[in-house]
């Protein structure tokens, strides 16, 4: 009892075995549910809730939102609650809970500890991501974890393109450093 | 109901193996770009395995129908990841 409490409270485990864990839950989703994991979608429908209630029509006329994307709260928004409350109890678990405006060192020490800068550059990338995400039809999970443990062609170009354009992204972004 | 609560158990593990393997730091994922920290790869790719032996093992043993496979658009699958790795580099999540 008190192994398997030392190991819930460890603050880091192997990603082999963490990525293994999440084959399993991968192959229950597809047993128990008919949704698969995906986590950019849910932001969308929250996103297309929030311009539902300020701007009706564009919604009720737009493509994406009325054959791909529908406002609400869907699986995926619940799945999304989940996460939150899973990474919260993980961190909790092993004291390394904390709120900071910029917490990673990597970042402070190569662009420095200005709180706008980071979240600027968040912000614009979380804008990016998930426009790439609506066009390639899901994000890691959704598309590349989910995708590929069926064997869907899609997940394989999806992680090419990814890695080639993450690659050159941070080429740029850490020139010398890189 | 029940639906929406297996949603709740897979997010709750989903988020803690997130967590555990670290990969809700900005510098995991933005160093897996620059080949410092292959951790997110290591991450995926077992989870991959793991996944595609445990799907098509208890298909073939038919406990299970894999239905609704994502399908492929070449063009769009290729260019919506090109842009989600500027995304995923610039924010590092």
């Amino acid at each position: 009892m008190n192994k398997i409490l030392a190991i819930l409270k460890k603050e880091e485990w192997s990603p082999y075995w963490s990525g293994a864990a999440l084959g399993v839950v991968a192959v229950l989703s597809v047993a128990l549910s008919a949704h698969p994991l995906g986590a950019s979608g849910s932001f969308e429908n929250i996103g297309g809730l929030i311009l539902r209630a300020i701007a009706p029509t564009l919604v009720a006329n737009n493509l994406y939102f009325r054959f791909i994307m529908p406002p609400g709260i869907t699986w995926q928004v619940i799945l999304m609650v989940g996460v939150f409350c899973g990474a919260f109890a993980a961190s909790r678990l092993s004291r390394t809970f904390r709120l900071a405006a910029v917490p990673d060192p990597q970042w402070r020490a190569v662009f420095g500890p200005s709180r706008w800068k980071r979240w600027i550059v968040a912000f614009l990338g979380g804008i990016i991501l998930e426009y790439g995400a609506g066009i390639a039809g899901g994000c890691t999970s959704g598309l590349a974890i989910a995708g590929g443990v069926a064997l869907a062609p899609a997940a394989f170009l999806f992680m090419g393109g990814m890695f080639a354009s993450g690659i050159l992204t941070a080429m740029l972004l850490y020139r010398s450093r890189y | 109901m029940w639906d929406y609560l297996l949603a709740l158990v897979f997010g709750f593990c989903f988020g803690w193996l997130l967590q555990k393997a670290g990969l809700t730091k900005y510098h995991k994922i933005v160093n897996v770009f620059r080949f410092t920290d292959l951790s997110v790869l290591k991450f995926m790719l077992s989870a991959l395995v793991v996944g595609m032996i445990g799907l098509y093992g208890l298909q073939d043993l038919g406990l299970l129908k894999l239905a609704n496979i994502t399908p492929t658009y070449i063009v769009g699958n290729i260019i919506g990841g090109l842009i989600f790795g500027v995304g995923m580099a610039g924010a590092g999540f």
